[in-house]
């Protein structure tokens, strides 16, 4: 799930006005090689074929830690929007709690876990919407934090949200209405 | 896309500023899987800021939310120190907005490539590759301090390149919030001495 590009600012076309961007006359242009530059072209570097390779390897190796820090994060998540529903809210939930689900999403969908990143991401939009001014819908919140709780079950944390349709739909449309 | 030759990181110093743990070890892997061996984390811009004035680094790769700065205003406080020994370094910026409003302001903070979040090793690898073979000249002005922000069209990984008609220099306008000389030196000086 991506979000909604923001429309392009019109072009301004007045004829015989200058364009705004012109060059200025006391930009300095200059080569820099950075260490960086010079030594990642050394001999002896990895082939991409070869780094992806081990890439994936060193990140299997980290995936079990993963099931032990969603239960975390999932828990302080949870225990967030609790205290929200019930208004004891820190003042920054909402940043928090974006914070959260950007962080679930990203983790879960370079791991794979598809079902998982869908949930989300789409939880982590709304709640943009939110910290950006729109109204707090607790119910779809809470919506999306029961779906999580479903899919990290080991029984779901396998699947696509194409697997799930039903689910999935019921989420797009929650979100749908939140957003419009 | 062109095809780079291979990237050798051996005892390069990479610095990964991202407020996740767990994020940031995924990136850590990803590198290591790369044949990095000098990888630093930190998880806020005031430890970022103290990492820089403290020891050499050859790479950032920072968040676009690292709090409590933002990755772009600290990106440009870098870029916008005179005395900064880390004024050039390659800064890559992970974010999870592509869009381009975002991406255009990564750019103008002086930033050499962004990232989409979440990140795949390839995405990560080819980025480095890019700027390790694509060095861009660098661009100073009043408003400006950076690599280059015209990108040549063969070969930029995922991006639109040049377009015909672009000027010989462009120096846009500064875009985005902006710290003025006073607020980077401040930044950094608040660190040195420990008020942050």
């Amino acid at each position: 799930m991506t979000k909604p590009k923001a429309p392009d600012a019109p072009k301004p076309k007045v004829p015989g006005v200058p364009k705004p961007k012109a060059p200025s006359p006391e930009a300095k242009i200059f080569d820099v090689d950075t260490r960086f530059q010079s030594m990642a072209r050394r001999e002896g570097g990895v082939s991409r074929e070869k780094a992806l390779e081990k890439a994936q390897e060193k990140i299997e190796e980290i995936k079990p830690q993963f099931d032990e820090w969603l239960d975390v994060e999932l828990d302080k998540l949870i225990a967030l929007i609790e205290r929200a529903q019930d208004g004891r809210a820190e003042k920054n939930w909402v940043s928090q709690a974006v914070f959260r689900s950007r962080q679930l999403h990203h983790a879960a969908a370079t791991l794979g876990v598809e079902l998982l990143a869908f949930i989300a991401c789409s939880l982590r939009e709304m709640l943009e919407l939110v910290e950006d001014g729109g109204e707090c819908n607790m119910e779809s919140v809470r919506c999306h934090i029961d779906a999580l709780m479903l899919a990290r079950q080991a029984s779901y944390r396998r699947l696509r949200p194409d697997q799930v349709p039903e689910l999935t739909e019921g989420l797009r449309q929650v979100a749908k209405r939140i957003a419009s | 896309m062109t095809t780079n030759p291979s990237i050798n990181l051996k005892d390069l110093i990479f610095l990964i500023a991202d407020p996740s743990s767990y994020i940031s070890m995924l990136v850590h892997s990803m590198l290591r899987g790369f044949g990095s061996n000098k990888i630093l984390e930190v998880r806020n811009s005031t430890a970022l800021l103290h990492t820089l004035t403290g020891q050499k680094i050859d790479i950032l790769i920072c968040d676009a939310h690292l709090p409590p700065h933002g990755g772009l205003p600290l990106t440009r406080a870098i870029r916008g120190k005179k005395d900064n020994e880390h004024r050039t370094i390659p800064i890559l910026i992970m974010s999870d907005d592509s869009r381009e409003s975002t991406v255009k302001r990564a750019r103008d903070a002086g930033a050499n490539m962004v990232i989409a979040k979440p990140i795949s090793p390839a995405s990560l690898y080819d980025r480095l590759s890019w700027v390790a073979f694509n060095p861009r000249k660098f661009v100073d002005t009043t408003t400006y301090f950076g690599p280059d922000r015209r990108f040549k069209i063969e070969g930029y990984p995922g991006g639109e390149g040049r377009r015909k008609g672009d000027k010989e220099i462009e120096v846009a306008a500064e875009a985005g919030p902006t710290l003025a000389q006073d607020d980077i030196d401040n930044l950094f000086s608040a660190v040195q001495t420990g008020q942050d």
